[in-house]
């Protein structure tokens, strides 16, 4: 039995007799310490498929499973970390982190718990701006409290809804690598829900792909076999890094071609062109020489 | 460093005027550190120079069109008058300070006290003598400014009269001599008739005639020239003065409780005197019980209070109080009422129509039905606890007692509390019902119970919305108050500015547009605090301030 599993899990809005069905026939098995990246296009139902995982929706048909048990109602052991940060505005970081150790956590003495919070607040280094409020701090850093408060609940699961959708590019690539980290010197199973999928392939073991809704399902699988630590500077070098993206991005653009020609039968022909690297390896070699940070994802598109 | 500490002042301060709703002076402050002054004196001349300017051009409209316009209770006061009618109202207040002082005054104080007034009455007495002088004067050197602007129409008004009566007679005989010859057939019946028409009109012109200069007459009687007027009141004021003193001594040397009490003190040690040396059964009886009634009047007398005056300090206190007792029973009802409705739509709609039907009623309603209703629980009183607690109890500090509780206060209060629960209900259902939903995904995922749910997520999440309902119905409530007070004669600003309507000389029209100004003031400030309230509340940096 996995760790986490979703067994013919369907899920629809609206009255019986003009349902639209959102997620339809939805299986997933996710094993412990696993990473798993779900990718899809915007308005694919990534969002419900979250929610069925965190326990915040239930499904019409089937199952959410952790460790054998169903999933009924949210939990601390299912560590969501919302799209948009959902700090409470009225709080502090601290304090935002502490509401949740507090919780969870009732037994703790106030030194450990105190203590708790701010290895938590050190881990995505927010330390300076522990007593700041939400609305004092850059989208980076509160998608980093945001990030701190989930791992503060200890979850068994963690599950990362679009966590960086909202960032810029170059912060979003600061970001990935401070999850990455986390995830590596502290496993646990990750669901992440991305729209990039350069951030998939750089970051997941698995690349699962969601089809456009509705009636929207899991496609098959991808396995990204690259090991680990993956360096994003050497990655776009990496061939099965270009492979992987490139069968990736063309298995959703063949999805998105489909869902278009269903919903209109004429479609639009693109160009037959296919992207292609042109800067020069010495140039990127002189990036990396001066220390600089690109975002390699970006630079190959 | 230096720097750093005073620019950190500087925002500080920034911040607290932002907060306080004095953004005004932001300016003013830039400009004091030296932040680009020139755009700082081009705001300060934009947005603080120019609306003085306009205030000081309407107070100048108002000083100058007021006094044209004649009423009943005479003249509209103008603005000066009404500074003068504060300053009265001052006045007043330290008088009643004065007698309360010589009334409760023991011991050496009060000889003090004693020495000094008949100090200050002479003083005042020569005063008033002095300006009586005064007024005399001008009243004669106006006198002869008066006559010299009324003689000349007297004389003219007398000129007038005569010679119409003359007239008139003359007439009269013409058409008597016409009757006479329409007797003896010489005149026809239509000259007769004509005469007498022309007669009547004649009178009637000539009378009005006469009106129109007898009413320039009394015109300049009645508005004697303002030097007499002035000294006239000053002197009244130096005498006012004087009677004041009058009374001090007066209660110092036999209204003062002291006195009053020792008097009754020495009747009572009389009495034992008496009753020693009693030789008769009935004798000693009568001065056993004046022993008694005697020391039990003394004891009584050493906690009676000075009956002061209600002065419009004291009114506003109390309308202070009663607002923010009517406030206080609006917040506690509305409060948790709204978080129900919010948080519940079953709730909400069962009291949709409830709230619908009731928020529209005028404030006089609900008066009228809380002195019916909660009249009921008060048959008495003056025996009832609340009343008693309020107004004796010596638990309670001696401000409270000083408010003199009273049923019609009670009723304004819970005519205020009517009033002003709608907003703070319908808001509070407002900022409950409209919490972000990740706010409360983020309750489901930590499994707070309800209660932590409550205090730590919806209610936060909440308070701006609510505080924006707390500022509207306490200003509803201020308002409605007034009325309220007028209309239950419950002391206060209300009921002042009625009493003084009834009086309805110029005088108290003068007090009318000061309590004006003070029911403006005190709202305008209540308002403020609730601003400062509702910034501190807000989490998003003041954006849910209106």
């Amino acid at each position: 039995m996995s760790f986490l599993e979703i067994k013919q899990a369907n899920v629809g809005f609206g009255p019986v007799s003009n349902r639209t069905e959102v997620l339809s026939d939805i299986n997933l098995k996710v094993e412990e310490n696993e990473f798993v990246a779900v990718i899809g296009f915007s308005g694919a139902g990534k969002s419900t498929l979250m929610n069925l995982l965190a326990g915040l929706q239930r499904p019409d048909q089937g199952s959410v499973t952790v460790k054998g048990q169903l999933v009924k109602e949210p939990g601390p052991h299912l560590g969501l970390m919302f799209q948009n940060y959902s700090l409470l505005p009225w709080l502090s970081v601290f304090e935002n982190i502490e509401l949740a150790v507090k919780t969870v956590f009732p037994k703790l003495s106030k030194s450990e718990r105190r203590e708790n919070i701010m290895h938590y607040i050190d881990m995505v280094k927010l330390t300076p701006a522990a007593e700041k409020k939400p609305h004092e701090l850059s989208g980076g850093m509160r998608q980093r409290a945001s990030l701190a408060r989930t791992l503060s609940l200890q979850p068994e699961v963690l599950l990362l809804d679009e966590p960086l959708s909202a960032l810029d590019a170059l912060t979003r690539s600061e970001l990935q690598d401070q999850i990455l980290n986390i995830w590596e010197k502290d496993k646990r199973t990750v669901v992440m829900i991305t729209n990039d999928v350069d951030e998939a392939v750089l970051m997941a073991d698995r690349i699962i792909p969601l089809t456009i809704g509705p009636q929207a399902t899991l496609a098959e699988e991808f396995r990204v076999n690259m090991e680990r630590p993956r360096d994003r500077h050497t990655l776009n070098d990496h061939p099965e890094f270009m492979r992987l993206k490139a069968e990736i991005t063309s298995f959703m653009m063949g999805l998105n071609k489909e869902s278009k020609a269903n919903a209109n039968s004429s479609s639009t022909s693109m160009p037959d062109i296919k992207p292609k690297d042109f800067s020069l390896p010495s140039a990127r070699l002189d990036f990396r020489n001066r220390k600089a940070k690109p975002s390699g994802s970006r630079s190959v598109a | 460093m230096s720097q750093k500490g005073s620019d950190k002042f500087k925002y500080g301060l920034l911040k607290a005027i932002d907060v306080s709703g004095f953004k005004v002076f932001d300016p003013v402050v830039r400009l004091i550190f030296a932040e680009e002054p020139r755009k700082q004196i081009q705001d300060i001349a934009k947005y603080m120079l120019l609306p003085i300017i306009f205030c000081l051009v309407c107070f100048f409209m108002w000083d100058i069109i007021g006094p044209r316009h004649k009423t009943k209770s005479g003249e509209v006061p103008s603005p000066g008058k009404v500074l003068e009618a504060a300053k009265d109202a001052t006045r007043f207040k330290q008088r009643e300070g004065e007698k309360e002082a010589a009334f409760v005054a023991e011991g050496k104080d009060r000889e003090a006290l004693l020495a000094d007034s008949k100090k200050k009455l002479t003083e005042f007495e020569e005063k008033t003598a002095e300006l009586q002088e005064l007024s005399a004067a001008a009243a004669k050197s106006g006198q002869n400014k008066i006559d010299a602007s009324l003689n000349p129409i007297k004389e003219k008004y007398d000129t007038l009269k005569a010679k119409y009566k003359t007239a008139q007679t003359e007439r009269k005989e013409a058409i008597s001599t016409l009757a006479d010859q329409f007797a003896n057939k010489q005149a026809s019946k239509d000259e007769l008739i004509a005469a007498m028409e022309e007669d009547s009109l004649q009178k009637e012109s000539e009378k009005e005639e006469l009106k129109v200069l007898s009413q320039q007459l009394d015109d300049i009687r009645a508005n004697p020239p303002k030097e007499i007027k002035e000294a006239q009141l000053a002197a009244n004021k130096a005498a006012d003065e004087v009677q004041h003193y009058k009374k001090v001594i007066d209660i110092l040397t036999t209204g003062n409780r002291e006195v009053k009490k020792n008097a009754l003190l020495e009747k009572a040690e009389k009495a034992e005197a008496a009753l020693t040396v009693a030789t008769t059964g009935a004798e000693a009886q009568k001065q056993a019980k004046a022993v008694v009634s005697n020391k039990d009047k003394a004891g009584k007398a050493d906690e009676q209070k000075f009956p002061k005056a209600a002065t419009i300090y004291w009114q506003t206190y109390r309308s202070l109080a009663t607002v923010f007792v009517g406030f206080l029973i609006a917040v506690l009802v509305a409060v948790p009422v709204g978080i129900m409705c919010g948080l519940n739509r079953i709730v909400m709609a069962c009291l949709t129509p409830i709230i619908s039907i009731f928020r529209p009623v005028s404030p006089v309603v609900w008066l009228l039905i809380f002195q019916i209703i909660v009249g009921a629980f008060f048959p008495d009183p003056d025996k009832h606890w609340l009343f008693q607690t309020m107004n004796e109890s010596k638990l309670l500090p001696g401000f409270i007692h000083n408010l003199q509780v009273n049923p019609a206060m009670i009723f304004s209060a819970c005519t205020v509390a009517m009033c002003a629960l709608w907003p703070a209900l319908v808001n509070t259902a407002l900022g409950v019902s409209s919490i972000d939903k990740d706010h409360l995904n983020v309750a489901k995922v930590l499994r707070l119970g309800f209660w932590s749910r409550l205090f730590k997520i919806i209610i936060p999440a909440s308070l701006p919305l609510v505080f924006a309902g707390l500022r509207i119905s306490l200003g509803v409530g201020w308002m409605v108050l007034i009325a309220a007070e007028a209309l239950s004669s419950s002391d206060g600003l209300g009921k002042y500015v009625w009493d003084e309507y009834q009086n309805g000389s110029s005088q108290s029209f003068a007090n009318i547009i000061l309590a004006c100004f003070v029911v403006g003031i005190i709202g305008f400030f209540l308002d403020r605090i609730m601003i400062m309230l509702q910034k501190l509340v807000s989490f998003d940096d003041g954006s849910a301030t209106a």
